[in-house]
C-alpha cells in the first residue's frame, strides 16, 4: 500500500464528522432511517446509539483486517462484519430494552443497509489504521445521533407535547391546553426539518457550501 | 511456509470462508447466550400488560405480583369451555397464539363475512387469565384480542367482569405500529378509561358494543358506545372491527357460559 495520503490523526478523524463532514447534513447519507425513527426522542436516541456502536466497531474490525481482505470481494467482507454487529446490537436491545426494540422494529435490522456504516468502512477503514478508524466511526455515529436528536426534539415536543416521554406541554388529549401538530409526527415532516437543518448549517458555515455545478447567467453552454 | 496470495481465487475463498466462520460463531454464541434474557424480557412485558388490566397494582416485582394474582387457563374458543389439558401454568402462560394461529393443525379459518378483525385465521385455543384477589376470588377475566388497525396488527387485552360476563372492566393495547399521536393514542389511559363499565351485549344477548364517532353519552347507547379517536378514523375502525369479532363472535360462547356461572363456580 502506498503512503500517498497522510492518515488523519485520531482526533481529526473524530471531530471532522461532527459538523464539518456530518454524515447526514453534509454527506446526506442515512436519510431514510433518520426520518423514520425521529418521531420520538427515545427511539431516536437509541437508534443513534445503535448506529454509533455499529459504525465504530465495524470500522475497527474492518481496519484490523484491511490488509487481509481480497479486493474483489471487499464489499461482501465488509457486509459480513456489519451484519454480524447489527445482529448483535439487535439481540442486545431485545434482551435488555424489549420495549424500545419493539418500537424500533425493523429499523435496527436496517442499520445493515444504512449508507453511513458502509460508506465509512469502504471510504475510511479500508485505508487507515484501527485507532483512527474507530474514532472516525465514533464521530460519524455521534454526528448522526446529534442530527437525530435535534430533529427528534422538535418533532416530539411540538408533535406530541413530550420529550423523552416526559410531558413538556400538557396536550388537549390529556386535559391540557396544547393542541399537538399532527403533521410533525408524520414522516414527511422529518424531511422538512432535515432540509431546514442542512440549510441552516450551510448558511452559518459558508465554507461547507459546495461550488455551483453550473451558472444560470452564462449563455454559452 | 506456504504463502497465500489474498487476491488469488483460492485466497479469496479461504479468507471469505474464514471470515464467515468467525462471524457466524460470534453471532450464534451471542444469540444463545442472550436467549434467557430475551425470554425473560418477553414474559415480563406480557405480565406487566396483563397486570395493567387486572385491577391490581404492581407490588414489589412484576413477576411476584403476577404470580400472586393471575391464573392462566386455556380456552377452547368454539365451545367456550376451559381446556387446560393438564398443561403447566408456565406453558399456558406463554401460549403462543400468534404463531399457532397461523398453523393449519392448531388454527381455524374465519369465514370472510365474519372476519371484521382482518386476521383470516385464529388459534383454536386461546390463553385467558383469571385475576384473583387476596382471598382467591376471581374478580376479572382477561381475554387477549387482536386485529388489523391502519398500519399494523394491534394486540391487546380486555378484562371482563366474571359475574355477568358482559361488563368491560379494562382494556390495554400492547403491540401496534400506529402513528404516534394519532392512532397511537389507543395507548392513552384516558381513552382506555372510556371502555370501563361498557357492556358487550344488550339485554337480549345481542352484541352492541361499538367505537364510533359521536358516541351516545346520555341516551340508550351510553352503556355500549365509546368515542372514536379524533384524527385516527381508520385505527378506531380497526379496533371496533376486531372488538366486534372477538367479543361479539369468538368469545360469545365463553361469555355466555361465564354469565351462566359454568366457568367459575
Amino acid at each position: 500500500m502506498t503512503e500517498a495520503v497522510k492518515a488523519p490523526s485520531a482526533k481529526q478523524a473524530f471531530l471532522e464528522p461532527l459538523i464539518a463532514n456530518n454524515p447526514v447534513m453534509i454527506q446526506v447519507l442515512g436519510i431514510c432511517s433518520s426520518l423514520a425513527v425521529t418521531s420520538s426522542m427515545k427511539t431516536a436516541f437509541v437508534m443513534g446509539i445503535a448506529v454509533t456502536a455499529v459504525t465504530a466497531f465495524s470500522n475497527l474490525a474492518v481496519s484490523c483486517v484491511r490488509k487481509l481482505i481480497p479486493g474483489s470481494v471487499r464489499i461482501i467482507a465488509q457486509m459480513t462484519i456489519i451484519a454480524s454487529l447489527v445482529i448483535l446490537v439487535d439481540q442486545i436491545l431485545r434482551a435488555f430494552a424489549y420495549d424500545l426494540s419493539k418500537q424500533l422494529s425493523v429499523y435496527v435490522g436496517l442499520i445493515i443497509t444504512n449508507c453511513i456504516v458502509m460508506g465509512r468502512t469502504e471510504g475510511f477503514a479500508l485505508k487507515y489504521p484501527p485507532l483512527s478508524s474507530f474514532m472516525d466511526g465514533l464521530g460519524n455515529g455521534l454526528g448522526y445521533l446529534m442530527v437525530l436528536c435535534v430533529v427528534g426534539t422538535i418533532r416530539e415536543i411540538f408533535g406530541a407535547g413530550t420529550w423523552f416521554g416526559m410531558t413538556v406541554f400538557q396536550t388537549v388529549n390529556n386535559g391540557g391546553w396544547y393542541v399537538p401538530c399532527g403533521l410533525l409526527v408524520m414522516p414527511p415532516c422529518g424531511f422538512f426539518l432535515l432540509g431546514s437543518l442542512i440549510w441552516l448549517v450551510k448558511t452559518f458555515r459558508k465554507d461547507l457550501q459546495e461550488p455551483r455545478e453550473y451558472d444560470t447567467h452564462r449563455e454559452d453552454y | 511456509m506456504f504463502k497465500l496470495n489474498k487476491d488469488s481465487v483460492l485466497g479469496t475463498f479461504v479468507i471469505i470462508i474464514g471470515f464467515c466462520l468467525v462471524c457466524s460463531v460470534l453471532v450464534s454464541s451471542a444469540v444463545v447466550a442472550l436467549n434467557p434474557y430475551k425470554a425473560a424480557a418477553i414474559a415480563n412485558d406480557r405480565q406487566s400488560n396483563i397486570l395493567k388490566v387486572s385491577g391490581f397494582d404492581v407490588e414489589g416485582s412484576i413477576a411476584a405480583t403476577y404470580k400472586k394474582h393471575i391464573e392462566a387457563h386455556l380456552l377452547d374458543v368454539d365451545s367456550g369451555a376451559l381446556a387446560d389439558n393438564g398443561l403447566s401454568q408456565e406453558k399456558i402462560d406463554g401460549y403462543d397464539f400468534k404463531s399457532l394461529g397461523k398453523k393449519p393443525e392448531t388454527s381455524e379459518a374465519i369465514a370472510k363475512d365474519d372476519d371484521t378483525a382482518g386476521i383470516r385465521t385464529r388459534s383454536k385455543l386461546m390463553p385467558i387469565y383469571f385475576s384473583k384477589d387476596d382471598q382467591g376470588k376471581v374478580v376479572r377475566v382477561i381475554l387477549p384480542f387482536y386485529g388489523q388497525g391502519l398500519w399494523s396488527t394491534i394486540y391487546g387485552y380486555v378484562a371482563v367482569d366474571p359475574k355477568d360476563g358482559n361488563t368491560i372492566k379494562g382494556v390495554t393495547f400492547y403491540d401496534h405500529g400506529e402513528t404516534p399521536g394519532l392512532g397511537g393514542e389507543i395507548e392513552n389511559p384516558r381513552w382506555q378509561a372510556l371502555w370501563v363499565d361498557k357492556h358487550v351485549n344488550d339485554q337480549s344477548g345481542a352484541y352492541k358494543f361499538g367505537i364510533m364517532k359521536h358516541a351516545d353519552h346520555q341516551g340508550a347507547g351510553k352503556d355500549f358506545q365509546v368515542d372514536a379517536l379524533s384524527g385516527a378514523t381508520l385505527t378506531s375502525r380497526g379496533v371496533d372491527g376486531f372488538s366486534h369479532y372477538w367479543l361479539g363472535k369468538a368469545y360469545q360462547p365463553f361469555l355466555k357460559n361465564l354469565s351462566k356461572g359454568e366457568i367459575i363456580k
